[in-house]
């Protein structure tokens, strides 16, 4: 037995930790001892993570990451979901980083591509989340983890409150590899309301000067969903929902689906459909679909992250939320993915562009931001055995053969033809395809959903069904069907289009019962943020700019 | 300010309407109006006069309205269209809502 | 819990078909008309077949009335010489039938495009609901739009036997951002939706006494509060008048040096400021004692 070899990594650690003794009192740093900690316990080489997701983020950290020099840190190996402050970029800038794994780059989306342009962002691949969480337990167990919590009691228990997200997903593998586990909080207490990580797993704690980070990110204003947006989600409803029956799924975080869950308890609800559809979801607690919930349509709802201002609302609902036994909201990002990807009948989302062949991506050519978790949710899981309605009835659809399961999950994209400024969604190349990204990206190209994946697009001309074509010609074919006057659309050829509409794979609006002039916002259930926190009964507390009262 | 003016063959509209004319969207950002007229002119054609602040695409325009005279029997109507840059799903949405109040009647 | 449409959403030909009588609309100068603005015409902007107001005779629960709405999404509702015109005949067409008339405003006043000829239309509005006035013939507005009532037509609507507003609606004369650019941001900052609408806003107004009935943002409730004030009117006499000032100048001596809106609501007999900022405009209207 090799003693010798497993013991090192733990004495490195200890050494680490002993360097560090003096100026901590325990497991406790004061704020301004921050800067010094970080630079004794990082090590060249070391594989580094930095909490922060697209809402959570452990800033205090990482500002003050950013104030020390490539002398105190150098030739780090990033490992870590979501670039998006600009401390994070100053790592790239003062030369820090050797290599980058990560998953999503919104907010710093441009100053990714700006970087990558300038060969100063070594990226080793974009991940999906569950990707890069898996990859922490194999090749990419992170030596350092800077995280975030709400609270620490005086042992170092931690309590994450509504936003527990990726903070275990990231604590586990470091901890269990005697990696360091650093924590700032926004507040030290006696005793926690409920402990989400346990004391043992952490080795140092700070109180930040301010609290930690947190994004409003799914927050939709539906004073800000169009007539048009109210057409495609009445036809998505009517030509998805309604005909496959589609119990358990997943909403993006878009206007569109918005439209879709102020809907549920007007329009669906005149069709009869309450009970039949909708009943179980995974997705965070979006306020737009507290009027869906309060009209008895949601049996169930997991989150991969909570969201500012539904703090009250999800305790008072607990019957319907995953809660602690304080009764406060729980979320798990690594385990909503998981959901998200093997136990709902469907995933529907939009995307910036969507190619001939039914690729999407949000990278334009000034822009990279990555992924995130759709693709974890927006894909085939093939490893899939237990049948629902709506998966046997879009696998028949497809024509399953011999070696193929015989249940499809739902992919839908639903997209209107051109985005803001007349840009049309629809090309016939992704700009994701550019070769400098390609080469940059190892040869991969950054790839939202791919084509083979989507069952369906639904734009305001349409519902385009690919998972019933029998060709990438047909496949194209139905998407120009669908994608309007852009200038993949102009090129269907009206014969063709017609065929694939009698055989029901291109549906109109009409096709599918739905009448256009009937699309109107009056239609949804609240109409303003107003109306969401009326329906919440005072329980939900938008952020202020949502606030006109 | 771009102007232009076609006519599209369509199959003659419904004898009866339950209005002569009728007018949906507004002229706002990003939006425009639809007046649909009958009466008077050649029952198989849709006449289209257009109006619009965004010059450039009248491609668009011409596949949209050519479109809608080929799915909807409008002929024998005349469509004038004053737009203030809408997308052509908006256009499209304006001319089946123009078209549903003029056979139906406002509902 | 679910009403129907939000009037502060509907377009101005939707909102005079929810508002009158089902199917007595008749509408004066319609689109197939094509009386459009010369003027824009000219300087390339587009033109609107109604010139942004849509005016006409109707019904509301069997009366005869003229009525017209602005249509806010058309250069932000603003007058211009037609669309003004059309406003004043319909103003003195009430005066010379004796027909109760009530306009739905939303707009930011004058058309800057048109300048002068708007200008001197919204004074000549004004006289014709003098006109009116002199006639005991009722004159209403409604404000309950998402541009409101400023400039000119704010004024205008003051002119007015009454004026129906929803909490939605804004009445003043300079808009958010005239008054930040002339005050400072600090003094008054226009992004701060709360703030505009607590100083503007409709339930502010009633409390104030500007606005006579706060109502639903619903158009059936705002039908409702019409055909009360129907069949009254209220004379201009130089004792009104001078009653007027007198309440104006007491409100200016005891708010004039408020900075936070909320202390006017308070000092007129609002209790819960955030209850009350929540409640919609009917139970606004039965939670706060109306001062006089």
């Amino acid at each position: 037995m090799n003693t010798a070899k497993t013991t090192l990594r733990r004495q490195n650690k200890a050494q680490r930790l002993e360097r560090v003794a003096r100026l901590a009192r325990g497991k406790f740093v004061s704020p301004d001892k921050v800067p010094e900690v970080l630079k004794r316990i990082i090590e060249p080489g070391d594989r580094l993570c930095l909490e922060g997701d697209n809402q959570k983020q452990a800033d205090f950290l990482a500002n003050q990451l950013a104030t020390l020099d490539k002398k105190d840190m150098s030739d780090i190996h990033l490992v870590m979901s979501c670039i998006t402050l600009p401390a994070h970029i100053q790592l790239f800038k003062k030369g820090m980083i050797r290599q980058v794994d990560f998953c999503y780059a919104g907010p710093q989306g441009t100053a990714v591509a700006d970087f990558v342009k300038a060969k100063m962002f070594p990226v080793g691949a974009i991940h999906t989340y569950n990707e890069l969480y898996a990859r922490y337990y194999i090749d990419l167990t992170p030596r350092v983890a800077l995280i975030a919590a709400a609270q620490a009691d005086r042992k170092g228990n931690l309590f994450l409150a509504a936003n527990t997200e990726e903070t275990p997903a990231i604590v586990e593998p470091t901890a269990f590899s005697d990696g360091i586990v650093f924590a700032q909080v926004n507040e030290i207490v006696d005793k926690l309301p409920r402990i989400d990580i346990p004391a043992d797993q952490v080795d140092l704690v700070v109180q930040a000067p301010y609290p930690m980070h947190l994004q409003a990110l799914f927050t939709r204003d539906p004073a800000a969903i169009t007539d048009v947006q109210v057409l495609m989600a009445m036809v998505a409803l009517r030509g998805i929902y309604e005909k496959y029956e589609v119990q358990s799924l997943n909403h993006g975080v878009g206007f569109n689906t918005a439209a879709i869950e102020l809907l549920l308890p007007t329009y669906a609800e005149r069709l009869g459909l309450k009970g039949k559809i909708c009943k179980y979801w995974m997705v965070n607690p979006l306020p737009t679909m507290i009027p869906a919930i309060e009209a008895g349509w949601v049996e169930s709802v997991f989150a991969v992250g909570g969201e500012v201002g539904m703090e009250r609302y999800t305790a008072a609902r607990s019957d319907i939320f995953f809660t602690g036994r304080d009764g406060s909201f729980h979320s798990n990002r690594a385990m909503g993915q998981l959901a998200g990807h093997y136990a709902i009948d469907m995933f529907i989302g939009a995307s910036l562009q969507i190619d001939v062949n039914g690729n999407s991506s949000t990278v334009s050519k000034n822009r990279i931001t990555g992924f995130g978790g759709a693709p974890n949710m927006g894909c085939q899981p093939t490893g899939r055995r237990h049948p629902t309605k709506a998966w046997l009835k879009a696998g028949a659809e497809a024509n399953p053969g011999p070696g193929s399961p015989p249940g499809r999950k739902l992919v839908v994209q639903m997209v209107e033809t051109f985005q803001a400024g007349r840009v049309p969604t629809f090309v016939e190349q992704l700009d994701a395809a550019e070769p400098s990204i390609r080469k940059a990206l190892h040869g991969v190209t950054p790839v939202m959903i791919y084509g083979d994946d989507v069952t369906h697009i639904v734009t305001e001309e349409g519902i385009a069904n690919l998972a019933a074509c029998r060709s990438i010609a047909e496949r194209q074919a139905a998407i120009r069907a669908v994608a309007g006057y852009t200038p993949v659309g102009l090129k269907r050829k009206k014969r063709e289009t017609e065929e694939l509409r009698r055989r029901g794979i291109v549906q109109l609006p009409e096709d599918v019962g739905v009448r256009p002039a009937e699309a109107s916002r009056s239609l949804l259930a609240a109409q303003d943020i107003k109306g969401l926190v009326r329906w919440s009964n005072g329980l939900y507390d938008p952020p202020p700019q949502f606030v006109d009262w | 300010m771009e102007k232009f003016a076609k006519a599209f063959p369509s199959k003659p509209l419904a004898a009866k309407t339950a209005k002569p004319w009728a007018l949906a969207g507004v002229v706002g950002s990003g939006n425009l109006e639809v007046l649909l007229e009958r009466g008077g002119r050649p029952s198989d054609t849709m006449e289209c006069h257009v109006e619009t602040s965004i010059p450039g695409y009248k491609a668009s325009w011409l596949a949209a309205l050519a479109d809608f005279a080929h799915n909807y029997p409008a002929g024998g109507t005349k469509v004038t269209i004053n737009d203030q840059g809408a997308p052509p799903v908006l256009v499209n949405l304006r001319l089946r809502q123009a078209y549903d109040h003029l056979i139906k009647g406002d509902k | 819990m679910t009403r129907g449409p939000l009037f502060h959403e509907q377009t101005a030909r939707q909102r005079l078909a929810a508002l009158v009588d089902p199917g007595s609309f008749d509408e004066l100068l319609p689109p197939p008309e094509r009386i459009t603005s010369p003027y824009l015409a000219q300087l390339g902007i587009p033109v609107s077949f109604d010139d942004g107001v849509v005016i006409g005779k109707a019904k509301i629960g069997g009366r005869k009335v003229y009525i017209a709405a602005q249509v806010g999404q058309f250069v932000g509702g603003a007058v211009g010489e037609i669309h003004g015109a059309k406003l004043t005949g319909l103003f003195k067409a009430a005066a010379r039938d004796k027909v109760p008339c009530i306009v739905v405003i939303e707009s930011g006043g004058v058309r800057l495009h048109e300048g002068s000829a708007g200008e001197i239309a919204i004074a000549e509005t004004m006289r014709a609901i003098f006109e009116c006035r002199a006639k005991k013939v009722p004159t209403i507005a409604v404000i309950g739009s998402d541009i409101g009532a400023y400039g000119g037509m704010g004024i205008l609507s003051t002119c007015c036997d009454f004026r129906v507003m929803s909490e939605h609606g804004r009445l003043g004369i300079s808009g958010p951002i005239v008054i930040e650019k002339w005050m400072g941001k600090k003094a008054y900052d226009s992004s701060n939706r709360a703030l505009v609408w607590k100083t503007s806003g409709g339930k502010t107004k009633y409390l104030l006494g500007d606005a006579d009935a706060l109502v639903h943002d619903d158009a059936g409730a705002i039908r409702e509060a019409i055909a009360k004030l129907l069949g009254k009117s209220s004379a201009v006499t130089l004792k009104a008048m001078k009653t007027r000032q007198k309440e104006l100048e007491k409100r200016l001596k005891r708010f004039g040096q408020t900075a936070d809106p909320d202390a006017v609501w308070k000092g007129m007999g609002v209790r819960n400021i955030e209850a009350a900022s929540l409640a919609s405009g009917p139970e606004f209207a039965a939670m706060a004692k109306r001062g006089k």
